[in-house]
């Protein structure tokens, strides 16, 4: 690998020698990076303001007189841990599941012969080109009608079945070595257990990539969260964000505290584990 | 093993996805498409076959053009400033020689991803764009210039919600385009060097042309995304901006079904939604045609 890398940056012209030109990328880029840092650290140094010097001379970088008055705010006049818990709750049931079903389907599809197999699978492919605008409507008016309106099982249960992880799974459960899979058939293992013991390890990258996604998808999403949920208690993180802002429209350190709240925790996870973050999701762009 | 075995085995997975599959993905579509022919409305407790009334009602409504154009707008601006920058950046890293200098810029890059949209958003719209106590309007004013109403004036609405789009957005992309450019065999780049070319020259002849897959993938995925963005309108702007300047057809169809539980119309102008997807994709997929192999 090192070794493979050291070559890249003989012949990549863009790795190119000449230092003035990779001092002068550099400075660009260290430039844009100001520029996307910048909302996170106004927001930090904003949340430790007192609403008077929010309003009246906003623009030090550093608070004149830190208060944690906007933390206190969110974590003991809001039901931020529900919240919290709620999202947690979401994101965990529907990454495990996907995960389970993703990678079962797609060894199904891979590894196995039956009868419609390539018109289920043609019909799973084009639910993938529907918007979610599209399907929401009527998904609304089941859920509904089965008593999950303002649920959080309402964001669980209509995702079981995950599309996308199913194409990435079955593209990865078709390079495992047919050998590998017959051998230990022949050893007499079963299938569930040649799916555990064997299918599993050997598409990890394509698990690490589709957890990254599911939990992404799931964490931030806001549109079903304001479809489906009604009370304050049931709500999860960005759609209690967006209504934690609305009613604290006075309190910017506040609203700016929940926001930190809610986005440096995953912004630490993702600086600590960003090498395989980054890696999985370049897996996906390949396929 | 026998193949009564693997026949239950394959039963035993695909009879539950199976079902889940067709309670929430395949009813869901076709529901839609019955709906949009209805006046469905659960609270005026209507449900009567109005034929093609609802796509015949598009064309004479005014903010269902007014969304239509916005949401052409922002899709087409902000996607091509998407691949534009994001190239580019991804160029800028991928040229840069240290492993670790890479990684850091990369890194950085995809910080505003990890952020729930709606989280940057709030953050953007109440200390950023603010008109009053915004950094932006705060730098302008230090700087002798008057503030301006980044989401209270029509004219810069669009920009506004673009330009944060982009700063919370391209991460992906600039991943997508690094991962791209390193996986370029070397030999290509070898005989650049001997032909003694240009960097650009090397970009516009080398670059380009072998990122086509990974271009034509990021470009699909980015236009499918952005056609249907809602979470920024609907936190950025106050009642879709001044003379609807915000109003996006998912913003629209969301209003519809679920503010006024006006379904049956929704249905349409998601269907309309659909179909602009399905146009695009078809047509980006068969500009984009890439018939070679490395």
């Amino acid at each position: 690998m090192a070794k493979d890398s050291q070559q890249l940056n003989q012949f990549n012209p863009f790795r190119s020698r000449d230092l003035k030109r990779r001092a002068l990328i550099f400075a660009i880029l260290l430039a844009l990076s100001v520029i996307v840092v910048i909302p996170y650290v106004w927001m930090l140094s904003n949340s430790f303001k007192t609403t008077v010097e929010t309003l009246t001379d906003p623009m030090h970088m550093i608070p004149q007189d830190p208060t944690l008055a906007g933390y206190k705010k969110v974590l003991t006049g809001s039901p931020f841990f529900k919240w919290l818990g709620n999202s947690c709750f979401v994101t965990g049931i529907n990454t495990i599941v996907i995960l389970f079903t993703s990678s079962i389907t797609g060894y199904l599809f891979a590894q196995f012969r039956f009868r419609g197999k390539q018109f289920l699978f043609a019909m799973l492919m084009f639910t993938m080109m529907v918007p979610a605008q599209v399907t929401m409507i009527t998904t609304f008016i089941l859920i509904d009608n089965i008593g999950l309106y303002n649920s959080v099982w309402a964001l669980i249960i209509p995702s079981f079945v995950n599309v996308f992880g199913i194409y990435l799974c079955k593209q990865y459960c078709e390079e495992i070595p047919k050998e590998l899979i017959e051998s230990a058939r022949i050893d007499g293992a079963g299938n569930f257990r040649i799916y555990t013991q064997i299918v599993l390890p050997q598409i990890r990258p394509a698990l690490g990539a589709l957890a990254i996604f599911t939990f992404l998808e799931y964490w931030n999403d806001y549109l079903n969260p304001l479809i489906y949920l009604s009370s304050t208690d049931n709500m999860t993180l960005p759609l209690a964000l967006s209504y934690f802002s609305t009613q604290h429209s006075t309190n910017l350190s506040a609203t700016l505290a929940a926001a930190a709240l809610i986005m440096i925790p995953a912004a630490i996870v993702f600086i600590i584990f960003q090498k395989q973050f980054i890696k999985g999701l370049a897996l996906t762009g390949m396929k | 093993m026998t193949s009564e075995y693997n026949r239950k085995f394959i039963l035993l997975v695909l009879i539950p996805i199976f079902i889940e599959a067709v309670i929430f993905l395949v009813i869901p579509i076709l529901g839609t498409i019955g709906i949009s022919f209805t006046d469905y409305n659960p609270i005026a407790h209507r449900m009567d076959f109005t034929g093609l009334a609802n796509f015949k009602n598009l064309a004479g409504d005014a903010d269902f053009i007014i969304a239509l154009k916005n949401t052409l707008i922002f899709t087409v601006v902000a996607v091509t400033l998407n691949i534009i920058i994001s190239l580019t950046v991804a160029t800028m890293i991928s040229a840069l020689r240290s492993n670790k200098t890479r990684s850091f810029f990369r890194m950085i890059a995809f910080l505003p991803c990890i952020a729930p949209m709606v989280a940057s958003a709030v953050v953007w719209g109440r200390s950023i764009l603010n008109t009053k106590i915004g950094l932006i309007n705060q730098i302008i004013e230090k700087l002798g210039g008057k503030g301006i109403a980044w989401t209270g004036d029509a004219r810069f609405v669009m920009i506004s919600v673009i330009v944060f789009t982009l700063w919370a957005d391209l991460g992906y992309n600039i991943i997508l385009f690094c991962a791209g450019i390193d996986g370029i065999p070397n030999e290509f780049y070898e005989a650049a060097v001997l032909d003694g070319t240009t960097s650009w020259q090397k970009f516009r002849h080398v670059t380009l042309p072998l990122l086509g897959r990974t271009t034509t993938f990021v470009v699909l995925m980015t236009l499918i995304s952005y056609f249907q963005m809602f979470a920024q309108f609907s936190v950025l702007l106050y009642k879709d901006g001044p003379q609807h300047s915000g109003l996006v057809l998912t913003s629209y169809i969301y209003k519809t079904a679920f503010v006024y539980k006006n379904m049956g119309y929704a249905a349409a102008i998601s269907f309309v939604l659909f179909l602009l997807i399905l146009v695009v994709s078809l047509v980006q997929q068969r500009f984009n045609k890439v018939d070679w192999e490395y």
